[in-house]
């Protein structure tokens, strides 16, 4: 029963930290947190990340992966956040392309994987539909079968960075006779394709990260599907696995709790210190002691992982409570920057990289992780049958 | 990094499980609290003959050389069947004391007896007006010559029958110093002690002492005059670790009993768990004590790896304990509806003992505001 890295991990500790402080620049920081630079300043940062051999570290080696044990990912991942950095946006790296390598044919692999490696193609997610969130198998996005084509009709809608992508990743309905989940297929669809209209949906941070996506009359090549036709749900129920344990954010909320307390340690104009009033301070306290028992519970998992044991239903606690924390850390945030103002979303350059810009944004667009990836209560329901074996009525 | 158990623990572990499913059964432990010494005399004995008392001693000792993770091996499957036998208090924290004491002479006569458990030490500590305090120690020793003359009152000494009691008393300093503080052994039967016996709410027998002019010599302290609070405050640490191993293992116990309850009571023509509203309790219940069971391997690990914040990392491991042991048995008394509430149900038995142990050196909030003291300057 020990904690501390061995030589080898602390060195390649050593390593991440370095090259985050050569190449994370303030300047980059401030290009990827400002709205009208994002997209080119992550692409750019992304393909840094690719150059040092990191951005699509979870995947096999074969396919450019690092081969990194579970630890050294969550060295990794530490490092990462306590530089601010952002990890790679998610949809392509981390979430097409497990479905890619694991089910997709040799030329499918061969054409997307290498451009999604380097950031030369940006992916977006067709999944939940206005009908369809958490009870995602009822999607009706139709896939009608015309010779070698699918025509597709239908909407999908919360398509984060739809406005950016090049290739959207779907889930459509190729089968209605079944149960929802047995006539699903996975479609890989080109957003240049004619019959595609993008719309923004603007959310609470007053920002345009999400979009509603439509299909009319879109046709698709059928050597576009992923896999067997009506094998979708299974392929994309990997995938929100993945994507599940890599929600539990304790890296960021470590870093935000860190810029907490310097906050709450400056002197105001009356002489006091936000860190010596004791509602704040047990308030604070209750939120660190969560995140420290979070980061054991993820370093439990990680830790079976690397001696070879599956992780049990801890991992499905992750996204559970990491999102929950992620949210305490943001109000606690706003709270001590409400002094600074609830600046506008219009604000100038200047007020926008303030610490009331940042709480405010942190804070409203921090009200979608505990839905995304799966609602807080369907990860409930599936802790309640899996780990208690309790049924559903 | 490594939070596996060890060959020997998995072990050990098998061999404690195997003799409470055969040996404490909600019945059984019932008719063991009645009892007179309100815990199992017979039990004590098999202990000592499987070993269990020999695990955080040194094999220089005449131990089995364990650690704290050992401790909170053993401690976790107590924790299950809420084991009344006095094992943290004799072998853990007093046992501990004396294992650490730099009195050699006074060491070297009082190990065997701990070890083989034919004595029992109480650790005696807790003031009235203390608010948990370990450094508040108004019980005075004035020196006189060779010896030592003790005045005061401790309050809630676990073990009431116990043979001896470490009594930490003021030798310097003003009440609330660490420094200044001696610890004396002294035996329970000494004329000049005072004792009177109160049954907790857990069903242990503890007792409140008062001597005034007791007089003890040199040879009876276990560290040099003055300088004890370091070895009390890495014991308590220390010990702490195992008591919330137990709570730990209690809070498994509950979620996963109210969750068996749940899938066998019907109402309403369907089993009670399969109400959403329930299950999402029971999953909250079930995450409390992961997240315990989390705090725990770290402050474990902080012991074991010497770490700078390992007063912290118990800190915050004793002050969830308190505040999840508590309220994952609340929700276990809940959601057994009327059962939950009566005697005869095993429940309501973990829930008193959470509440002791959220008590024992301070509850939630003061673990807290002890954490928030060390981290926020």
């Amino acid at each position: 029963m020990h904690a501390k890295f061995s030589p080898e991990e602390l060195a390649f500790q050593e390593e991440v930290r370095g090259f985050m402080r050569d190449n994370f620049t303030p300047e980059l920081a401030a290009r990827i947190h400002h709205p009208k630079t994002f997209r080119d300043a992550s692409i750019e940062w992304q393909k840094l990340l690719d150059g040092k051999g990191w951005a699509a570290n979870g995947w096999p080696v074969k396919h450019g992966g690092t081969g990194w044990s579970a630890t050294q990912k969550y060295i990794y991942t530490t490092e990462l956040a306590a530089a601010g950095a952002p990890d790679v946006v998610p949809m392509g790296i981390k979430m097409v392309a497990p479905v890619l390598y694991s089910y997709g044919s040799e030329e499918q692999k061969a054409r997307f994987l290498p451009i999604t490696k380097s950031s030369d193609i940006w992916w977006c997610q067709g999944y939940s539909e206005p009908g369809a969130g958490s009870d995602l198998a009822a999607l009706q996005t139709r896939a009608v079968r015309d010779g070698d084509d699918y025509i597709i009709d239908g909407t999908k809608i919360w398509t984060t960075f739809a406005q950016y992508a090049d290739w959207i990743f779907c889930l459509v309905r190729t089968d209605n006779t079944g149960k929802p989940q047995q006539g699903i297929s996975f479609l890989l669809i080109d957003m240049k394709t004619p019959g595609i209209t993008v719309s923004p949906i603007i959310s609470v941070d007053d920002e345009h990260h999400l979009n509603e996506v439509n299909f009319e009359n879109v046709r698709v090549p059928v050597a576009n599907r992923i896999g067997e036709e009506n094998q979708g749900w299974t392929y994309a129920k990997a995938l929100l696995t993945y994507e599940r344990t890599a929600l539990s954010g304790v890296g960021y909320c470590k870093r935000k709790l860190t810029n907490i307390r310097q906050l709450a340690n400056q002197v105001s104009a009356s002489g006091t210190r936000l860190i010596d009033d004791s509602d704040f301070r047990a308030r604070l306290a209750d939120v660190e002691m969560e995140v420290m028992a979070l980061e054991f519970l993820e370093l439990r998992v990680l830790s079976a992982i690397d001696s070879g044991g599956a992780p049990g239903m801890e991992s499905s606690l992750l996204k559970l409570k990491g999102t929950e924390m992620q949210q305490a850390v943001q109000s606690l945030q706003w709270d001590v920057a409400a002094g600074f103002g609830g600046i506008s979303p219009d604000a100038d350059d200047e007020l926008w990289e303030s610490e009331g810009n940042r709480a405010r944004r942190e804070y409203m667009f921090g009200r979608a992780c505990t839905i995304f990836g799966g609602s807080n209560e369907v990860q409930r329901n599936i802790i309640a049958k899996f780990a208690l074996g309790l049924s559903a009525r | 990094m490594d939070f596996s158990l060890t060959e020997e623990q998995v072990m050990l572990k098998d061999s404690v499980t195997k003799f409470l499913a055969d040996n404490y059964a909600p019945e059984q432990r019932e008719a063991i609290v009645k009892n007179e010494a309100g815990y199992s005399a017979a039990h004590w004995s098999t202990f000592s003959e499987l070993g269990w008392l020999t695990i955080p001693f040194s094999e220089a000792d005449g131990g089995f050389g364990g650690n704290v993770a050992d401790v909170s091996a053993v401690m976790e499957e107590f924790g299950k069947v809420l084991v009344v036998e006095p094992y943290w208090s004799s072998i853990v924290l007093a046992g501990q004391l004396i294992a650490r004491c730099t009195n050699q002479a006074l060491k070297s006569r009082l190990m065997p007896q701990v070890i083989s458990g034919e004595t029992h030490y109480s650790f005696a500590w807790l003031e009235a007006q203390s608010c948990f305090s370990l450094s508040y120690v108004s019980t005075s020793a004035v020196k006189e010559g060779d010896s030592y003359r003790l005045s005061g009152e401790k309050k809630l000494v676990l073990n009431a029958g116990a043979d001896h009691f470490i009594i930490a008393a003021r030798t310097a300093g003003d009440v609330a110093d660490e420094a200044g503080i001696s610890l004396f052994v002294v035996d329970a039967a000494h004329p000049t002690l005072e004792k009177e016996t109160v049954r907790l709410m857990d069903g242990q027998l503890a007792c409140n002492i008062q001597f005034k002019d007791l007089v003890l010599g040199q040879d009876d302290m276990l560290i040099a005059e003055g300088e004890a609070y370091p070895l009390i405050a890495e014991v308590v640490d220390e010990a702490l670790v195992a008591l919330c191993a137990e709570a730990v293992g209690a809070m498994t116990y509950l979620y996963k009993a109210t969750a068996d309850y749940a899938n066998t009571r019907k109402q309403f023509g369907v089993a009670i768990g399969s109400f959403q509203a329930l299950q999402h309790r029971m999953v909250d219940m079930f995450m409390a004590t992961e997240q315990c069971r989390s705090l725990l391997v770290r402050a474990q690990c902080a012991i074991l790896d010497d770490s700078a914040e390992r007063s912290q990392d118990v800190a915050v491991l004793k002050a969830m304990v308190g505040k999840y042991g508590r309220k994952v048995a609340e929700e276990a008394v809940q959601m057994h509806g009327g059962m939950g509430v009566t005697n005869e149900m095993p429940i309501g038995h973990y829930l008193k003992r959470l509440m002791m142990i959220d008590m024992y050196f301070g509850g939630s909030d003061v673990h807290r505001r002890r954490f928030s003291d060390m981290r926020y300057l």
